[in-house]
């Protein structure tokens, strides 16, 4: 079976595709943007509910996929659907045979800057999630010494104005986690969750949860934070309301981490015209059969596989994209 | 109902089958996005009157809701009409229509 | 000349008559009720504007506005020619009119029928060059206004060629006006073409003649088309009140009101009466109402609110949800001050004194000695950058300033002002002003325009400078208190409708932009810029209709392809920031950031 089959995006959901499509036997061509693979996993630390490592967890799903031929720091130019075959042309001028496209060009992290009462890029005081798992890979003495920390959840998610009506499912299972890992790694720090709903869905995570409140002291506020001001010293005021007793609430912190959710990767509005799909009102790509076959998109020979369809955790993304792997082999043996 | 001496005070315990569903109607039908309120809370918490006096469109929405007019006409009438929780409010309500709303379909009555 | 009938009458002459007596009855009326309704300050000031220099000035704006239209010109030439045509023409014809009476048959002046049918009472005795240029500019100015009538039929049809987009719907008043106005002069030149062999006549007049002479060789065949005509007129003009070409006259009498000084203080009557009047149901209004990119809003444009007043119905859905950008105002070609309208009806609805501002207790500020006191406003601080920037810049400048709400704002009062709620304005403004007066601050700076514009105009801050950032920072770079790179990135500056069309500040934001990029512009910018969406002033208008204004006037900022946009409005930043895929920043932001 020489068949060959483009998977367009280098991420976990890519490289377990590929995997899975070399041990079927087809020949597997991976196109990725950026200059490595892993996609964001690259950059996280640790992954919840049990804290193991991401760079491990890369590295497994690196090995079985080291067959499959990757063209880095690429895109796909254009493509052509003749005869059942996909002619692509890439950005770098290779030109591609296949006969099938897997899309699992994943998502995009909200630009926390975009929320300016937060004042991302203006207070040094102020990071994101993302930032914050680089700090702990690289074991940033100088933010994982704050004292005070506040974790805001919901930015850039769940929030009408800025188009992202979307739940981004796992910001708040990853906020309590990295809550965890700051008390681990400072002992000393007082920790505040800003939440709106604690959405601990997944096994294991609610376990989570009582031990942050349990082991660790983290104190969980209902309430959004609505603005941060510097005070004289450079320490964050923040403004937020306590929902649970209705009462305003102010409080000063050392750092605040915003927890940026899963926003659409705006790249996927020219990749959605050449391949002939549709991207929804939330800037995740049109299921044609989302409840009993989440990976199948509205082109014979184009599948679906992880965030580039919505917000997931990474085991749902590695099934899909076993699963995504199984229809390509289904549709290529038809 | 047997008379023990004493009773328990009523006024703690919030009975939805006493909510005026007329006023409420009203009020809907003025500003459709009462319904969408998630109780988020960043109206409150950006709230300008907020931070003199108590002012919150977050709990005299779910007070209304509860068949708590009274109290939640107090916690609007220091509202300035400013505008921040409008800008703000994550599911698009438009809070200065709704506050405006509440205060003259509920004020009637106190006149 | 010489007169064909003896007694100069004819009962054809009647419609005619009648209804101009009907109109100049009912315009002695109506001017008496409204000069009546003025107060005794407002009288007295209409008084002192008949003085000769004053006069002169006021009969100069009622020959360019009424009669040349040159804000019509200045919108699209075709549609001011339409216009300007029709009026002009019309306004020549009785002009000439009555000059040919005064020298033909000067027995007949005062007579008010006689100019108007002047072709059927006389006869020409002698063809003098005299009366060959008579009948010539009689001729000419008859063409002049049909070719303005063709093109007000065409419009009908094609509106766009004319540069508008829509047009005013018709109600039955306006439609009897309309169909009369122009059967009119169609019917005046075939009836003068008719008696032109008697009544000599000109270029159009004879040649016509010529074409249907064997028709009208008998003289009684022409009786039934003056018949028409004078039919035609007296329509008009007794549909004239319920039309809207009532604006002819009262047009008039508002340019002698505007220029005394005076302004509309209720919605309906005096001033308020001349400016609804005024209206002319042009249209231009329509398009230059942003919310028309929701297409079931289009019935809230200012015509039809206007319109709505006047017949006194209740105009209350469209007077809440106008976003008070003033685009209408501004291009107004009759200059009605609509937005002032819309906030008084508010008023009247809306000035309950519900609020109550009393627990605001009388707040402090520690009386030092920096001059520059800075209020960031309610909206300011949902955008920290901006403040942060500019005091970066002051810092830099060597610049001392006291905060005045760092802790939080008392609103400035004009969101609730724009709701018509005075009263609770006016408790916020006292509070504010004692802070103020107390501070012994020189100068009051502000970032947000909303506030700059109430501080300037409501709160009579007297010995202290009110002045907004854009500015202020202009002059710092000029006066070379503070330096700034060149770079090469391209801006594009949105013109806020608080700051632009409500204070008038258009240049020094783009100078100062100028000073360190390139400054792109776009097709509607400065007085016709378009409201982000974001408008306080709005009180009724749903999140999703906002967005498509917001996206609207996105487009059109970004048609020249500037690398980022800039606003000088903490409330239009926080509008088009969400809905931009590409950087939105104040101008401070900007400034602070290239500053050597």
């Amino acid at each position: 079976m020489n068949k060959e089959v483009l998977i367009i995006g280098g991420g976990p959901a890519g490289l377990e595709c590929a995997s899975t499509l070399l041990m079927f036997g087809y020949k597997v061509f991976i196109v990725e943007k950026g200059s490595e693979l892993g996609g964001h996993l690259r950059k996280w630390d640790r992954l919840f509910p049990e804290s193991i490592s991401a760079s491990e967890t890369l590295e497994r799903l690196l090995i079985p996929s080291k067959k499959a031929i990757v063209f880095d720091e690429t895109e796909v130019s254009s493509v052509k659907l003749k005869d059942g075959f996909f002619d692509i042309i890439l950005s770098d001028n290779t030109e591609l045979h296949v006969h099938s496209v897997v899309v699992a060009t994943g998502f995009k992290l909200f630009p926390a800057e975009k929320k300016e009462e937060y004042g991302y890029g203006v207070y040094n005081r102020v990071i994101t999630n993302a930032d914050l798992e680089a700090s702990f890979k690289n074991n940033s003495r100088d933010i994982l010494q704050s004292k005070r920390v506040g974790f805001v959840h919901c930015v850039g998610s769940r929030d009408e104005k800025i188009s992202n009506r979307h739940c981004s499912k796992v910001c708040c299972v990853t906020a309590v986690k990295q809550a965890c890992e700051f008390k681990e790694a400072n002992p000393d720090a007082e920790i505040y969750c800003f939440y709106m709903d604690l959405r601990m869905f997944g096994r294991g995570y609610e376990d989570l949860y009582l031990k942050a409140q349990n082991k660790y002291g983290i104190r969980f506020i209902r309430g959004r934070v609505s603005e941060v001001a510097e005070n004289v010293d450079g320490e964050l005021v923040i403004k937020a309301e306590d929902t649970l007793i209705s009462r305003p609430l102010k409080v000063t912190l050392d750092l605040l981490v915003l927890m940026s959710g899963m926003s659409k990767n705006p790249d996927n509005d020219q990749l959605a015209d050449m391949l002939g799909l549709d991207i929804a009102e939330d800037g995740f790509f049109v299921q044609h059969d989302p409840t009993i076959n989440s990976i199948k998109s509205k082109i014979k020979g184009i599948f679906f596989a992880g965030t580039v369809t919505g917000p997931k955790t990474i085991p749902e993304t590695l099934n899909e994209a076993r699963s995504a792997a199984l229809a390509v082999h289904k549709y290529l043996s038809e | 109902m047997n008379n023990f001496g004493y009773s328990i005070s009523p006024s703690s315990r919030i009975d939805l089958d006493k909510r005026d569903n007329d006023k409420f109607t009203r009020i809907v039908l003025l500003e459709p996005g009462f319904r969408k309120c998630m109780a988020c809370g960043l109206c409150s918490s950006t709230c300008s009157g907020a931070n003199f006096t108590d002012v919150s469109l977050r709990r005299a929405i779910e007070m209304i809701q509860d068949g708590q007019e009274k109290s939640a006409i107090v916690l609007l009438k220091g509202c300035m009409l400013c505008g921040k929780c409008n800008i703000i409010c994550p599911r698009g309500i438009n809070t200065r229509n709704l506050i405006r709303n509440i205060l003259k379909v509920y004020m009637e009555e106190l006149q | 000349m010489k007169e064909r009938f003896l007694f100069g009458y004819d009962p054809f002459v009647l419609p005619f008559t009648l209804g101009m007596v009907f109109i100049i009855l009912y315009l002695l009326v109506g001017t008496a009720r409204i000069i009546i309704s003025l107060t005794h300050e407002e009288q007295i000031s209409l008084l002192k504007s008949l003085k000769p220099k004053q006069l002169f000035k006021t009969i100069k704006d009622v020959i360019t506005d009424c009669l040349l239209h040159i804000k019509i010109f200045k919108r699209n030439p075709l549609l001011g020619y339409m216009h300007f045509s029709i009026a002009f023409g019309w306004f020549m014809l009785i002009v000439v009119g009555h000059i040919e009476v005064m020298l033909y048959t000067p027995q007949r002046n005062g007579i008010l029928y006689y100019p108007v049918f002047f072709r059927y009472f006389v006869m020409e005795t002698q063809q003098t060059l005299r009366g060959a240029f008579f009948f010539f500019l009689m001729d000419l100015f008859l063409l002049m206004v049909l070719s303005g009538i063709a093109l007000a039929i065409f419009k009908r049809f094609r509106s766009r060629a004319l540069g508008m987009r829509r047009t005013t719907k018709l109600k039955i008043g306006d439609t009897f006006a309309l169909y009369s106005l122009w059967a009119i002069f169609p019917l005046r030149l075939l009836a003068e073409s008719f008696t032109a062999d008697i009544s000599g006549g000109s270029f159009l007049t004879k040649s016509i003649n010529h074409l249907v002479h064997g028709f009208v060789s008998n003289p009684d065949n022409a009786l039934p088309i003056w018949w028409c005509y004078s039919i035609a007129l007296g329509v008009f003009l007794f549909a004239l009140p319920f039309s809207r070409y009532m604006h002819i006259p009262t047009e008039i009498l508002l340019i002698f009101l505007r220029n005394a000084g005076i302004k509309a203080t209720s919605f309906r009557n005096g001033y308020a009466e001349a400016e609804i009047y005024s209206c002319s149901r042009c249209g231009i209004c329509i398009d230059a109402c942003p919310m028309g990119v929701n297409l079931g809003d289009i019935k809230f444009s200012t015509v039809y609110t206007i319109r709505l007043l006047r017949k006194r119905e209740n105009a209350l859905e469209g007077a809440e949800k106008c976003l008070m950008c003033n685009k209408c105002v501004e291009v107004c070609p009759v200059g009605i001050n609509s937005t002032q309208l819309k906030l008084l009806y508010r008023q009247s609805f809306n000035d309950t004194g519900d609020h109550d501002f009393s627990y605001l207790s009388p707040q402090n500020i520690k009386h030092n000695k920096e001059k520059i006191l800075y209020y960031a406003g309610c909206m300011t601080h949902l955008a920290p950058a901006i403040y942060l920037s500019l005091f970066k810049i002051l810092k830099k400048a060597g610049i001392e300033y006291n905060f005045m709400d760092a802790d939080g704002s008392i609103c400035c009062g004009r969101p609730l002002m724009l709701s018509g709620d005075f009263k609770g304005a006016s408790q916020l403004i006292d509070k504010n002003k004692d802070i103020i007066l107390n501070s012994g601050c020189t100068t009051l700076l502000l970032s947000c325009p909303i506030c700059y514009k109430v501080f300037r105009e409501e709160y009579n801050l007297q010995g202290i400078e009110v002045v907004h950032h854009s500015v202020y920072i202009n002059d710092l770079l000029n006066s070379g208190k503070i330096k700034v790179d060149r770079v090469h990135e391209s801006f594009v500056f949105h013109d806020p409708c608080e700051l632009g069309r409500g204070s008038n500040i258009y240049n020094e934001p783009r100078e100062l932009l100028s000073s360190i990029g390139t400054l792109k512009n776009s097709p509607e910018e400065k007085g016709e810029s378009i409201c982000c969406g974001g408008s306080l002033g709005s009180l009724t208008m749903q999140y999703e209709r906002r967005k498509r204004i917001t996206e609207h006037s996105l487009s059109m900022l970004y048609t020249n392809n500037p690398d980022t946009l800039v606003t000088a409005c903490p409330l239009c930043l926080k509008t088009f920031s969400p809905v931009n895929s590409k950087r939105t920043v104040d101008i401070a932001q900007v400034v602070s950031e290239h500053l050597i």
